[in-house]
């Protein structure tokens, strides 16, 4: 390739998994307690599509990565801070609710948007990236209308791996059922990729790349502009949580031959 | 009145899947409750032998979009089949199995017809608004909604439903034809672990939940990382079980630590993980809150093995907790399924 | 240090000012500061050195996770904060409330475990006889008057996380500053005793810090100006005192740990929002409490270990359990839930414990600078204050074209600090505690002469080194527990890996605490449910056991026990405690808990607390 790549990753904000959650009716809705509060994350399926993204522009030269996202301003910069440090990007950003009750029609339609208004999108050598689904929405449909929208119908869900082959296609791992992996090869940008976990580990904070970052995630941040979520077509009838409490029998003083005989009567039974 | 095509493509033996018979079941129940029209639509090479074993199901008719071209679980042509499918069906609701197939293109499908898609469903409800039920936040709440826009497509969670089991019979089935144009996708295979390595069975009976605890170090000060190994594998093998961990100890492994050789990100549990559903869970070594407790969301009956007696992964989620050495425990369990 | 392989380089980077830790103080300092750096008209008020032509390029690094990840529990009368944010609304600040009612309310001891000098019991008797008369109820007795040095009745309820939250978002959003979280610095960088800059810590080590895979080393940060902010335990502040020493006269040996959790109430809860108590007496008379009251039934409690407290056994946690088990307490907690946890290292020897302010090239604000105020119970609105008394300094030398050496940040900074509410309350509460070296009562009463007198009259002495006054477990449970028993409870509980501090308290008559999974849990799940502790991968432990055979002529181990986080542990292998990385909240206890002086450093006990990463994840402390 001798253009490169440009990878434009798709990726939200989620609450930090940690926290503790509990949904709440709003006057904008359902949406958590506290929500503003609570501390967050790159949405974690998002996250390994940014440094899968960041891994595989490296290899590719000529390519580049935009991080574009949909997250409350405030919250937004809390989480380049940290995310800038670990991998070059570019920011896009656009300054709407991203809570998990949002309409994933309503996400890709202001990613869409945004993507299209990137002054020096190459949509020929476009690679589309993104979670497979949100930690929060967990509507898995997000990237799916997003490359409709954007006319690629080369779409790839649940990816593990992506590796550009000697004539320059790309061989898509894709989780399927039972453990397995669908390959699949395509001839080449634009594509749809719906990322699952990938291979890489979280890079490490880096400074200089953090430096390098906010040179540009700065000025977009206060770029962003606010984006609309329609939410029309979409009516909650409740959100709960589950009554997880079980009576939980302890056994603190089994031998491990009565545990371990109890344990087997009750798998075969 | 509502259409409703139950969507389905068959397996590479030309047979519909357990997912595909379990979402039979959620369209027939919306075609009742609404009071609607069932019409089949089927994707695949060859689609006869699957038609023939709904006959029983009700559909008023099968549509079918066949070939080649759509043996292959690829975006390009399922999303343009299915496209035909709703057209011609006229559908205003679309019931479909939420495999890793169907959920890659039923979002954009909606799309294309100027609908809606969900995925995740683990409940349909006909009466009065059509609503449907999912899991937001990783399991953690669970949302029930309605939409106005049509047509609606929903995919439904493997293992939510009762698969439909009912009479075959010969079936007519009308066939819709696709404009498919230049597949730039083809796929080449399915890469799967060996027989002997394969950790991830989620049809099977137990889950075998491992925590970081294994690869810890144990009352002598040591870790004794190849004895949690073939304890794990060994009761893998015995019980054929599946295999899921927590997150860190699958982080563990892309990380350089001293780890467990077969475990991958595909074994982890909760979080970013899966949230597999089977009838009974063994969680050994763990030690957990709520995020890596939505792993085991959907296991019915749960026991721990931990050291931990006031384990917050444990009390209150399992059904028994008992307060042991996991390594000596599950030693004496595989002697036991051994025997 | 280790040194680097061969091949991989240390980057450095140029900037106007390295601000190391982001807490209250350096919140007042960046936004004192940024506030100034530009005109109205877009065009820097000041010009950045390093970048002609740009305004001042500021960095913060803080090594927690994110900004909010800190804790206190604050009550505050928020005067600096206020200065610097008049028309501040506490509503926009989640876990924020105005005080409405404060209480100081004495706790007898309802199981008769707690060790009680012959004055404090003769006290808690007439307490008794006295009971329908002063209103004696549920064990505790709510005192009539709160002396004024005590009272916040103006002031503010806080939570430290959310409060720093709000005040990173500002100034991170005015795009001049720029504060990064999960960046541990490692040292100062010193030059012929002028401050360059920083150091950040390596990435990519192992336990030890030597370079493995992925290997990174951390930056030079080098920068006019260094502005240390790291808290009362922060390695950059730390190693300054090493190498600049202590002004005369001045040391840190007043510590205590403070342990909190925040709390669903249950259903019902009588408790106002705005509503303060502060106990004294329980679980032991040395353990101070509180207890504010968020509004949406929320509430923020905790206890204080202090240093001069003589058990060498002292788990905060169980303490923090007995005391929520108090009756006065616990009819309003009981049904309650755990949303967060956390504990920290208070400096309480205060404007005592004041290091050199500022020297060429740096400057110390904030609790590590000696702001604590340990007679009004207060330190988050004086370090903040501290903080804007350095931007103003450091915005009128940028301004004069001044450099910024210690003459020029003496006639600025530290003039405007001495002149200040900061030092003069600071100077009355100087021996405000000391009493407390020879006793509970003894250090009330000093208390009291200090506040009422304005620090004029006061019951001083010089506190012994924290090593100095511990004494060996045998010595504590003196007549009652036998020291053979003492050694075969010891034996067991290492064997077991099982907590010292409970087998010996539960001996001393403390009843079990019964534990409910919800609100009364595991040290180990509060750590997870309620601290959300984590670590990254690829940092060196950052506590050190410096001499092994100090640890193996320890008797006591109070490391172990005081640890909050139970990740200093005893060494079934050996006498060199184990440390576990992955649990540390960094407190910082351990290093004023250690029993053994070194013999190169008298003053400071055998742990090295270095930079780290992670620790804890709660926004809500």
């Amino acid at each position: 390739m001798s253009n490169g790549y440009h990878i434009v990753v798709c990726a939200g904000i989620v609450p930090d998994p940690l926290q503790t959650l509990e949904p709440v009716q709003t006057p904008q809705g359902w949406g958590l307690k506290n929500e503003m509060m609570l501390p967050a994350v790159l949405d974690p399926w998002a996250s390994h599509a940014l440094y899968e993204a960041a891994n595989l522009a490296k290899n590719a030269p000529g390519s580049k990565v935009t991080l574009v996202s949909v997250a409350p301003k405030a919250k937004l910069q809390q989480v380049m801070m940290t995310l800038a440090q670990k991998v070059p990007f570019e920011l896009v950003a656009a300054d709407a609710p991203a809570g998990g009750f949002t309409d994933a029609n309503d996400v890709a339609a202001v990613l869409a948007e945004a993507i299209q208004a990137i002054p020096d999108l190459d949509m020929a050598n476009l690679l589309l990236f993104g979670g497979w689904e949100s930690a929060s929405r967990g509507a898995g449909a997000t990237m799916q209308i997003l490359g409709e929208m954007l006319g690629i119908t080369e779409q790839f869900q649940g990816v593990d791996e992506i590796t550009v082959t000697a004539e320059g296609k790309l061989q898509i791992l894709e989780r399927i059922e039972g453990g397995r992996h669908q390959v699949s090869e395509c001839a080449g940008a634009p594509v749809v990729l719906g990322w699952a976990t990938g291979n890489l580990p979280e890079p490490k904070n880096n400074p200089q790349v953090g430096m390098q970052n906010m040179r540009t995630v700065m000025p977009s941040l206060q770029k962003a502009r606010p984006a609309a979520l329609s939410g029309e077509d979409l009516n909650y009838a409740g959100i709960e949580v589950p009554k997880a409490t079980r009576e939980t029998r302890i056994e603190k003083n089994m031998s491990a031959d009565e545990i371990a005989q109890e344990i087997v009567a009750w798998i075969k039974g | 009145m509502e259409t409703i095509l139950y969507l389905a493509h068959t397996e590479s033996d030309g047979s519909l899947g357990k997912a595909a018979l379990e979402s039979l079941t959620a369209a027939k129940a919306l075609a009742e409750q609404t009071g609607g029209t069932l019409v089949a639509g089927l994707v695949g090479e060859d689609v006869q032998a699957a038609a023939n074993t709904i006959a029983g199901a009700g559909a008023s008719k099968v549509l079918s979009v066949s070939g080649a071209d759509f043996a292959q679980a690829r975006y390009a042509t399922d999303a343009a089949a299915a496209e035909a499918l709703c057209k011609a069906a006229g559908a205003t609701l679309v019931v479909a199995a939420g495999d890793s197939r169907w959920n890659r293109v039923l979002p954009g499908v909606g799309h294309r017809l100027g609908g809606r898609a969900d995925l995740h469903i683990t409940q349909v409800n006909g009466a009065g608004d059509i609503s449907v039920t999912r899991w937001f936040y990783r399991q953690r709440m669970e949302g029930s909604f309605t939409r106005t826009q049509r047509p609606w497509l929903l995919g439904i969670d493997p293992g939510t439903q009762t698969p439909w089991q009912g009479d075959a019979g010969d079936t007519v089935v009308e066939a819709v034809t696709v404009e498919t144009g230049d597949a730039r996708t083809t796929v080449t295979g399915v890469k799967a672990p060996n027989t002997d390595e394969q950790t991830i069975r989620p049809d099977a009976n137990v889950l075998f939940v491992a925590g970081a605890g294994w690869t810890k170090k144990q009352a002598d000060g040591q870790t004794h990382v190849a004895d949690a190994e073939k304890n794990i594998l060994g009761f893998l093998q015995a019980a054929q079980a599946s295999l899921g961990s927590s997150k860190s100890l699958v982080d563990l492994s892309s990380e350089g630590g001293e780890v467990l050789s077969f475990m991958t990100h595909l074994n982890q549990v909760g979080q970013t993980g899966a949230t597999p559903r089977h009838p009974k869970g063994l969680s050994t070594c763990c030690h957990g809150e709520e995020p890596h407790v939505v792993g085991w969301r959907f296991i019915n009956e749960r026991r721990a093995v931990n050291l931990d007696a006031n384990c917050g992964w444990a009390q209150g989620k399992a059904d028994v907790l008992y307060v042991a050495d996991a390594f000596e425990v599950m030693e004496k369990v595989n002697a036991l399924l051994a025997e | 240090m280790n040194e680097l392989p061969e091949g991989i380089e240390r980057q450095g980077m140029d900037v106007d000012i390295v601000c190391v830790g982001f807490g209250p103080a350096a919140g007042g300092f960046l936004t004192t500061l940024s506030r100034a750096m530009m005109n109205d008209d877009g065009t820097p008020a000041i010009e950045s050195r390093t970048m002609p032509g740009m305004p001042p390029q500021v960095m913060c690094y803080e090594r927690a996770d994110d900004v909010a990840f800190g804790v206190s529990g604050v009550v505050t009368r928020a005067r600096g904060i206020r200065a610097t944010f008049p028309d501040l609304n506490p509503g926009e600040i989640p876990l924020t409330a105005p005080v409405k009612d404060e209480k100081v309310i004495y706790l007898l001891d309802p199981h008769g475990a707690s060790r009680r000098s012959g004055m404090l019991k003769l006290a808690d008797k007439t307490l008794g006889l006295l009971k329908p008369v002063l209103g004696v109820k549920d064990h505790a007795y709510e005192l009539p008057y709160i002396p004024p040095f005590l009272r916040k009745h103006d002031g503010l309820l806080l939570s430290i996380g959310q409060f720093n939250q709000w005040v990173g978002g500002q100034v991170m959003g005015s795009g001049l500053v720029q504060v990064w979280p999960g960046t541990p610095v490692t040292k100062p960088l010193v030059e012929k005793d002028t401050v360059v800059g920083v150091q950040l810590t390596d990435q990519g080590v192992d336990k030890t810090g030597a370079p493995g895979a992925g290997f990174m080393p951390g930056m030079e940060i080098r920068a006019p100006l260094t502005v240390v902010a790291d808290g009362p335990i922060g390695p950059v502040g730390r190693q300054l005192d090493e190498h600049f020493g202590m002004p005369e006269g001045h040391h840190q040996r007043d510590w205590a740990v403070g342990m909190k959790m925040v709390v669903d109430l249950p259903e019902g809860c009588e408790l106002e929002p705005g509503t303060v108590l502060h106990t004294l007496g329980y679980p032991e008379p040395e353990i101070f409490g509180f207890l504010y009251v968020y509004p949406g039934n929320v509430a923020s409690m905790g206890i204080f270990v202090p240093s001069w407290f003589d058990n060498p056994v002292r788990t905060s946690y169980r303490y923090l359990q007995h005391w929520m088990l108090h009756p006065y307490l616990w009819k309003h907690l009981e049904g309650g839930t755990l949303r967060s946890w956390g504990a920290k290292s208070i400096q309480e020897a205060g404007r005592r414990g004041e290091p050199h302010l500022v020297g060429d090239g740096y400057a110390r604000i904030g609790e590590g600078s000696g702001s604590t105020n340990v007679l009004t119970n207060s330190g988050v609105d004086e370090a903040w204050t501290t903080g804007t008394q350095l931007a103003e300094a450091v915005i009128e030398l940028l301004k004069e074209g001044k450099d910024f050496s210690r003459e020029n940040l003496e006639a600025t900074y530290v003039k405007r600090r001495r002149e200040s509410w900061v030092e003069e309350e600071g100077r009355i509460a100087e021996h405000a505690r000391d009493g407390f070296q020879k006793g509970f009562i003894r250090g009330l009463i000093g208390t009291a002469l200090a506040g009422m007198t304005r620090g004029k009259l006061n019951l001083a002495c010089t506190a012994p080194r924290p090593h100095e006054r511990i004494p060996s477990i045998e010595e504590y449970y003196k007549g009652r527990i036998p020291p053979g028993e003492i050694a075969a409870i010891r034996k067991e509980c290492v064997r077991k890996g099982l907590s010292l501090h409970d087998a010996l308290m539960e001996r001393a008559g403390w009843p079990e605490i019964p534990l409910d999974g919800q609100l009364l849990m595991s040290h180990q799940d509060a750590l997870l449910v309620g601290g959300k502790v984590q670590a990254m991968e690829g940092y060196a432990d950052h506590v050190v056991f410096i001499y092994p055979h100090l640890c193996e002529r320890c008797g006591t181990k109070t490391c172990v026990e005081i640890c909050s986080a139970q990740a200093i542990t005893m060494n079934p292998e050996g006498d060199v405690p184990l440390f576990d990385r992955e649990k540390c909240v960094h407190c910082g206890a351990c290093i004023w808990s250690c029993s053994e002086g070194r013999e190169d450093d008298p003053e400071h006990g055998n742990i090295e607390f270095r930079a780290g990463a992670g620790g804890l994840h709660s926004a809500e402390n």
